[in-house]
């Protein structure tokens, strides 16, 4: 796949111009999945989580594009900001958590960041959203793609895979983790009040991780020229 | 089918409505910040402020309990989700007066999510806030986290507004509100869906025969789905489970408001009252102050929530104080 080993090491760090290809990669899974996610909500919710989620992406992105500074740290924790910012409701608050939280596993002033740097990051953003919510892998939420993306992108970062590698483990973690969700019943949530009717239907928020990650895995490979638009 | 709503363009309903609202209503509230509704004159400094946060598409509430007597400010969110912590955080410090800040949150994920990280940031500040959760629906089940917040937020925005008003300390305005959360129930029935104005699309399904006990406040289902019945059957097996909860006793005094869903109508809800004050007085129970109309409503969704609430001399007192908000006003 690479040249050389000192060419894949170098590739293989992440600056504020990769970190805003990912969120674009992930805003336009979003942008292009939405009407699915707001079909999957109307089964247990209220049929908004696709138009929540855009929005939620719409500010990322855009705070992203419109000139972050160098530093990581306060890329994410602008993130963070925007996500709380875009009124989203419970998932973009989550969002936002995840990302303040990420913020808080990056050190100050770095301007780059290798794959473990990544992986410390995603372990940190994810303790932040565990303080916000006691809900668990099985209970039907986000964190059904959210828990096993995270643990697979930090494993496969310590078998010394590419970020590319790992972050391409961690979406199909997350995505297998979000269709998984289909045979359990919603504890969390405004689902919760359904319970066993919530059997048989993916979890909207779950969905939307695995997207994310999906899309960071696009954005973040998208300069390699290998697929293109997958 | 398309929608029948008179919207523009969905992205903008938040911001048209509270705009009408705030013209509606220019000596009550005005729109201030990242569309804040607060009121049109602020609170003298010294005394504690009161702010409540919610989705949006459930007018009047929760902004049209904006006023003197009662709120001080109100963050409204998108059609049926919360606000982020970024809009709170801004109502907490334009409501500050140096006496604290009440921060009335309704049980709901995304309100009590954005409430707990808004909270966060405020200590950070040094903001003095604290928190009261309202969940009085009983459909939830035993467990109080599990209980949603339904039109029990009105009693709870009156009692703490009118202390606030008079010049309470923070500690005296909780205290009350939390005594008059904790005497709250509220049961909600749904017989037809609602629009989502966002999406189009209807928020649940129900059949023409049927109707569904224990709906929530945005077409999440509720768990007692029956055949249709007729109002006084209704009333009667509402407010039977209500009693049982709250385990009310003969001579007690209750508060009772029948707060309609959007489609149905104040003839429908007046009926309904009617059987809920028979019923009562065949029970010897004392109905002391009672409110009917629509205070917290999902589009046109049809049916009514029946709350009761267990008063006392104190709680009464300031339920019958004065206030001044575009859809409460007591002189």
């Amino acid at each position: 796949m690479r040249c050389s080993v000192l060419y894949g090491a170098m590739r293989d760090r992440l600056d504020r111009a990769a970190l805003s290809r990912m969120i674009a990669g992930a805003a336009a899974q979003i942008r292009e999945q939405h009407p699915r996610l707001s079909e999957l909500d109307s089964a247990a919710g209220d049929g908004d989580h696709g138009t929540a989620m855009l929005r939620s992406m719409d500010r990322l992105e855009k705070g992203f594009a419109s000139g972050p500074p160098a530093c990581l740290k306060t890329c994410f924790q602008q993130g963070g900001w925007n996500l709380f910012g875009a009124d989203g409701g419970a998932s973009s608050s989550l969002l936002g958590t995840f990302f303040l939280g990420m913020a808080d596993g990056v050190a100050a002033n770095v301007s780059s960041m290798d794959c473990r740097d990544l992986s410390l990051a995603f372990e940190s953003g994810l303790n932040a959203v565990r303080q916000q919510t006691k809900a668990q892998p099985g209970d039907k939420t986000m964190m059904d793609a959210l828990v096993p993306a995270v643990a697979t992108f930090t494993a496969t970062a310590q078998n010394g895979k590419s970020m590319e590698a790992a972050l391409e483990e961690a979406a199909h973690a997350a995505k297998a983790g979000a269709e998984a969700t289909r045979n359990f019943t919603a504890r969390y949530g405004r689902a919760r009040f359904l319970g066993e009717k919530t059997r048989g239907h993916q979890d909207p928020g779950a969905t939307s991780i695995a997207l994310l990650f999906e899309g960071f895995h696009d954005g973040l490979r998208e300069p390699h020229g290998e697929t293109g638009n997958a | 089918m398309p929608m029948k709503k008179f919207i523009n363009r969905p992205e903008n309903i938040v911001p048209e409505l509270l705009q009408g609202l705030a013209l509606a209503h220019p000596k009550q509230v005005r729109l201030v910040g990242n569309n804040l509704i607060a009121r049109a004159k602020p609170k003298v400094w010294g005394k504690v402020g009161l702010v409540t946060l919610g989705g949006s598409g459930h007018e009047p509430g929760l902004s049209g309990f904006v006023g003197d007597g009662m709120l001080d400010v109100s963050v409204a969110g998108e059609i049926f989700a919360a606000p982020g912590a970024p809009r709170c955080l801004e109502a907490l410090r334009l409501a500050n007066g140096g006496a604290g800040v009440l921060f009335v949150v309704l049980n709901h994920a995304g309100d009590v999510l954005s409430s707990n990280i808004t909270m966060q940031m405020a200590q950070r500040e040094g903001l003095n806030v604290r928190i009261v959760l309202t969940h009085e629906d009983i459909a939830g089940g035993p467990k109080p986290e599990d209980r949603r917040g339904l039109v029990g937020f009105l009693p709870v925005y009156k009692v703490a507004g009118a202390a606030a008003e008079q010049g309470l300390p923070l500690e005296k305005c909780v205290e009350l509100a939390e005594r008059m959360e904790r005497n709250a129930r509220t049961l909600s029935v749904a017989v037809r869906t609602a629009t989502h104005p966002a999406t189009g699309q209807p928020i649940f399904d129900l059949g023409d025969d049927e109707m569904e006990v224990g709906m929530g406040q945005h077409g999440e289902a509720g768990t007692g789905r029956m055949k249709l019945k007729g109002a006084d059957e209704t009333a009667s097996l509402m407010l039977q489970m209500l009693l049982d909860d709250l385990e009310v006793k003969p001579d007690e005094e209750l508060l009772v408001i029948v707060n309609g869903a959007g489609a149905t109508t104040l003839m429908e809800l007046f009926i309904l009252f009617r059987r809920v004050h028979q019923i009562l007085t065949e029970k010897q129970i004392k109905l002391v102050r009672a409110k009917v109309g629509e205070f917290i409503t999902t589009q046109e969704q049809a049916g009514f929530q029946l709350m009761i609430a267990r008063m006392d001399a104190e709680l009464i007192h300031y339920w019958d104080a004065p206030c001044d908000a575009p859809y409460f006003t007591v002189r």
